[in-house]
């Protein structure tokens, strides 16, 4: 099988006898249009015929040695194969509808980087992209490494792992439980606040910066004018619910001194649970900013919160009528998804019902996400190249992951029009472990450009794209008197945290769930950073001990 | 309708046809050829464990929501450190605004109307809330 490492002998024949002079020819035709797929054309105004019937239809191909122009219709009118086959050692040509290498002994479509290479450069040029972001060629540049099945074995030891014979070896160690495993009171309709303390308390950065001491509880009173700091707040609850004492504990500082802070959520009603977590994120690194004087920009920030949860948003904007794209970045602490409703997974082995929906999932949220939209003719934006308002088609894309992604599931529908909310209460499905690679703006560049071969600018990342979920927050019931919940995993084993109540339940409940908000943290690549690295370790001791002492500082 | 109007509306169908053949096939086709390279560059996901994953929810969904599979309403059972507690949180502590003691499940309303925030709370909407903390 030919892949781009691997190229058939007969294509690395061809390349070995002829060289670059070929793909350098059909550089020459390669004509581009924007948003649409790239074609090879010997003239503007003829369109390409086939050298023996002078037909156009079918698939038209170039060889790659003379030149001619041959078509194929069908397995019996196959004039490109009839090429090959008088001329000797013409085996490889290009479908000039798709810009694709074939090889006709082979009979299977083939990949070559220097093909690509000369391909993509007329694409830069042809879409008055000369200096397209994200985009180099560079010759000495590695690679483009391609990890398919990198991780494959890693996987399939999981597995094994991960069936049944495990549960005994969970089950036996029940009588200890892992530290910072403590219920929370409700205080009154309090359980969006609750939820979202469990998940902070359980994120790896976050739970390593406060358990080491970071924030000194005693310099910042007396440095902070203001009285109420809720980093000092939430490092008191850390020290008791990592303390050992397993009695619910009751956050009311906290809420008290959030209330102070942010007068406009203040009130005794249910909250949103994501609307709370981004205001307490807001809170601690406001406070970080005054104390540290390192106020900068979000996408800088170097406080907890941005260390833990800042990522980086790409926005493409590509006119449609020339094809020049501009980009922008933002930084964000979250990713908020809308639901997609285009049902991509038809429930495997079940048999199909006309009133049977199909599965909604997570990744096709993402996808979602990341699609190209093309934006309404009332919205058009101004072109630099064109230097007009045009048309234009927008994507987004993550340019950098943060260390612990929080995702957020848009349920809570409202309408202006109607000035009522709704909430959309149909199941998602999530998976365990998250690869956020088919989400990175490299990965969607690339596709855009139909997945050549190129070295794109952000290939080598110091981070790893592999996620693994460690907590979720879910709501059940009705809009305005629902309940959240929070699951929490913790050394392979979920827990259901019920407010007070801590329960250990199965994969299956956390599964069939209503989730809301999810946290991933980033899983190691071999020899690489990781997100449960950050700092210092905490594990429960064989003997249940309720503090671990913690090795050096992060 | 005469013979010759006939056979120029079939041969626009089958024109027709014919392009709207061509269109399909040259669709196909480039779908074709992108999934073609996706799979042989290795730039697609993992189809087994996607399947594995959906395999597993619906699996999950099915058992969960299995009547004879005991629902067990978290409130009223032992936790895992073998803990019950009422629905109410009975803690009991001061309130930092006013100094009173407090039920713990009590405390969001209490804070509220001793914050003067609140619907309940702003029928005195001219005192301020420091006024309002100062009345026991």
């Amino acid at each position: 099988m030919s892949t781009a490492l691997n190229p058939c002998n007969h294509l690395s024949d061809y390349k070995l006898r002829y060289g670059l002079k070929g793909f350098n020819l059909i550089q020459k035709w390669v004509k581009t249009s924007p948003c649409k797929k790239t074609l090879l054309g010997k003239s503007k105004s003829e369109i390409p015929r086939c050298s023996f019937c002078c037909g156009y239809e079918g698939r038209i191909y170039i060889c790659l040695i003379c030149s001619s122009m041959s078509c194929s219709l069908s397995s019996e009118s196959n004039h490109a194969l009839l090429h090959t086959q008088t001329q000797i050692g013409h085996e490889i040509a290009v479908d000039v509808q798709r810009s694709e290498l074939y090889c006709f002994a082979c009979g299977d479509q083939v990949y070559d980087p220097d093909f690509d290479r000369a391909v993509m450069c007329e694409q830069i040029v042809g879409l008055g992209n000369g200096n397209l972001e994200g985009v180099r060629s560079s010759n000495k540049r590695k690679r483009l490494s391609f990890e398919g099945g990198l991780n494959s074995d890693l996987k399939n030891l999981k597995r094994v792992v991960g069936g049944g014979d495990w549960d005994h070896g969970r089950r036996l160690s029940k009588s200890c439980f892992p530290v910072g495993l403590r219920g929370l009171n409700n205080l009154g309709n309090t359980c969006f606040m609750n939820s979202v303390l469990q998940a902070l308390l359980h994120a790896p950065p976050i739970r390593n910066y406060f358990l080491s001491g970071r924030h000194d509880r005693v310099s910042c009173r007396k440095t902070s004018s203001n009285r109420f700091c809720l980093s000092c707040d939430i490092d008191v609850i850390f020290s008791a619910v990592f303390s050992g004492d397993r009695a619910p504990y009751s956050p009311a500082q906290f809420l008290y001194s959030w209330w102070r802070l942010s007068e406009n959520l203040a009130c005794y009603e249910q909250q949103d649970a994501h609307e709370f977590f981004m205001s307490v994120l807001d809170r601690i690194h406001e406070e970080e900013g005054k104390t540290r004087n390192t106020n900068k920009d979000n996408g800088d920030c170097h406080c907890v919160v941005h260390r833990a949860f800042s990522g980086l948003l790409r926005s493409d904007v590509t006119c449609t009528t020339c094809g020049f794209t501009s980009t922008t970045y933002d930084p964000c602490v979250d990713i908020s998804l809308d639901f997609n409703t285009n049902v991509d997974h038809i429930s495997p082995n079940k048999p199909q019902k006309s009133t049977e929906l199909g599965i909604s999932t997570l990744t096709s949220c993402l996808d979602l996400f990341t699609r190209p939209e093309k934006l309404g003719s009332d919205q058009k934006l101004y072109c630099q190249n064109c230097q007009e308002r045009r048309e234009s088609v927008k994507q987004m894309s993550i340019k950098r992951l943060p260390l612990v992604l929080c995702l957020h599931v848009k349920r809570f529908e409202h309408s202006l029009v109607k000035k009522a909310s709704r909430k959309i209460d149909r199941h998602l499905q999530f998976p365990f472990s998250l690869d956020m690679t088919p989400y990175v703006s490299s990965s969607i560049v690339r596709k855009r450009f139909g997945n050549r071969i190129f070295a794109f600018e952000g290939d080598e990342s110091e981070f790893s794209t592999k996620f693994e979920v460690f907590a979720v927050i879910t709501h059940s019931g009705m809009l305005e008197s629902g309940h959240y919940v929070t699951y929490l995993r913790l050394n392979e084993q979920w827990y259901k945290c019920d407010d007070a109540w801590i329960t250990e339940v199965d994969d299956e409940v956390v599964r069939a769930s209503q989730i809301y908000l999810v946290f991933y943290v980033q899983k190691p690549n071999s020899g690489q950073k990781s997100g449960e690295d950050a700092g210092c370790h905490l594990r429960s001791s064989p003997s249940g001990d309720s503090f671990v002492s913690i090795a050096g500082c992060c | 309708m005469s013979a010759p109007d006939e056979d120029n509306t079939s041969n626009n169908t089958q024109l027709a046809s014919n392009f709207f053949g061509e269109l399909l096939d040259s669709v196909i086709m480039d779908v074709a050829s992108e999934c073609h390279r996706v799979a042989r560059l290795g730039l697609d996901r993992n189809l087994d464990d996607e399947e594995e994953e959906l395999r597993l929810s619906a699996q999950a969904r099915a058992r969960v929501a299995d009547p004879s599979n005991s629902e067990t309403n978290s409130k009223y059972v032992v936790d895992i450190f073998g803990q019950t507690h009422p629905s109410v949180a009975a803690e009991i502590f001061d309130c930092m605004n006013c100094g009173r003691s407090i039920v713990a499940g009590r405390f969001a309303p209490h804070l509220e109307k001793c914050m003067g925030k609140g619907r309940k709370a702003r029928v005195k909407a001219t005192r301020s809330s420091t006024a309002a903390a100062q009345n026991r």
